[in-house]
């Protein structure tokens, strides 16, 4: 099979933020994008998820290593200081790489 | 005496009591818990259903005279954020920006305050206005709006953003998911009169305290989990959020009765200076003013503001208006 190195973005923010990071992930370049919601707890306390105000959503984009450095970037300069949030990458790969 | 006594009706109407069952099930820690979509689910019923009902009274009443009370309801909600903003600033000694934040919800409106007001004055046999619901659909946004700006010109650090945030804030203000249902519903309900009002009436009013008394019983549990953030949140905002709505609810009963509204109506516009928001204001604050710390307008407006409205809030501002009519 041809696989083909690709990165992987993973972003668990609160659900506030889902906005400003899909406007973000359109802005880098990203092709599309998987969201669900999540609960968990973190430096900004219990996240009951029971209502809006605090749940969380988990946010994967699969893109290319240019692209998820300069994603990162944006994330931490324009988004980390304002809202709940962490994200990291990992290296995955992919069945057709045109998709991403 | 007549007010500890209309207290102690109140006190035991379904919602409040469930509302108690809530914050005790939070407080022993129980695992009970009501699923977010649920929660937004049963929003959404309420919304729809009080707008409703609130636009085939329109319908009826006339849109003559609705409209001056209509503008004193968003006149007060725009003033409200004006006076709070420097009492939390100067004397909470807060940020400008979570002074804005907070002064926004105070100014804002809650819609299960004001229907638990509702059903308070129709337990006490105390006739009012059906149309007022117009006045709390509009006064949902003006508030928020000046907020924003308040916390965008206090905190110009960025000042190029205030055009471009304001933007957002607007569309969030104005067409944000709870004034969308709630107008919404108040056009349809308008639209279609008594008649539209037959139809639907199985569905949006018989089950109606049902679905009250369960959510109240959710907002008892949001409400309850948030009580151990009280010590987070300093004796200042303890005593603002239950001064605030003292304050807010004696001149929300005094424009009510400028306005020519009943003694029962000048009470719902008391209720609804007094409420604080905590769904439409916390999502438009949240993007628009998001470097404010959620944890002090949330707790303020869901753990102090809201259970003191919906126990003490809503006979004192009756009482208030019985004085100011007597």
């Amino acid at each position: 099979m041809n696989l083909h190195a690709m990165k992987l973005v993973t972003i668990v923010c609160e659900a506030y933020a889902r906005k400003p990071v899909t406007e973000l992930l359109s802005k880098v370049g990203a092709h599309g994008w998987t969201l669900f919601s999540v609960e968990g707890e973190g430096s900004h306390g219990k996240r009951f998820a029971d209502i809006q105000e605090s749940a969380n959503i988990q946010i994967e984009v699969i893109v290319q290593s240019d692209v998820a450095e300069q994603l990162m970037e944006k994330l931490s300069r324009d988004l980390f200081a304002s809202y709940a949030m962490i994200a990291f990458e990992s290296d995955v790969r992919v069945l057709r790489p045109g998709k991403f | 005496m007549e007010l500890f006594e209309t207290i102690q009706a109140n006190l035991l109407s379904p919602a409040v009591l469930f509302f108690a069952l809530g914050v005790f099930a939070a407080l022993v820690k129980s695992d009970l818990k009501f699923p977010e979509p649920l929660y937004t689910g049963l929003t959404i019923y309420l919304l729809v259903a009080i707008g409703f009902k609130g636009g085939v009274a329109i319908s009826a009443a006339g849109f003559e005279k609705v409209w001056l009370p209509g503008l004193a309801a968003i006149v007060l909600g725009a003033l409200i954020p004006l006076w709070t903003y420097p009492v939390l600033r100067f004397a909470g000694r807060m940020t400008s920006v979570n002074a804005a934040a907070i002064a926004a919800h105070y100014g804002s409106v809650s819609a299960v305050t004001f229907i638990a007001a509702t059903n308070y004055l129709d337990a006490v046999n105390q006739p009012f206005e059906n149309y007022a619901t117009a006045f709390l659909a509009i006064m949902e946004s003006p508030a928020i709006l000046v907020g924003i700006v308040l916390g965008k010109l206090a905190s110009r650090s960025k000042g190029d953003s205030l055009m471009k945030s304001m933007k957002s804030a607007t569309h969030e203000a104005l067409l944000g998911r709870s004034v969308v249902l709630l107008m919404g519903a108040l056009i349809v309900g308008s639209a279609c009169g008594e008649a539209g009002m037959e139809k639907v009436a199985p569905f949006f009013v018989s089950p109606f305290q049902g679905v009250l008394a369960l959510f109240l019983l959710e907002m008892g549990i949001v409400a309850g989990r948030r009580f151990g953030d009280l010590k987070k949140v300093g004796g200042f905002l303890v005593a603002f959020g239950i001064l605030a709505p003292l304050v807010n609810g004696f001149v929300g009963v005094l424009f009510g009765q400028a306005a020519g509204l009943s003694m029962g109506g000048a009470t719902l516009m008391g209720i609804l200076a007094a409420s604080a928001s905590y769904i439409a204001a916390p999502a438009a604050i949240r993007l628009s003013l998001p470097e404010a710390n959620p944890t002090l307008y949330l707790t303020a407006s869901l753990a102090i503001t809201f259970p003191f409205n919906i126990t003490i809030g809503i006979p004192y501002c009756l009482a208030v208006a019985q004085y100011l009519y007597s």
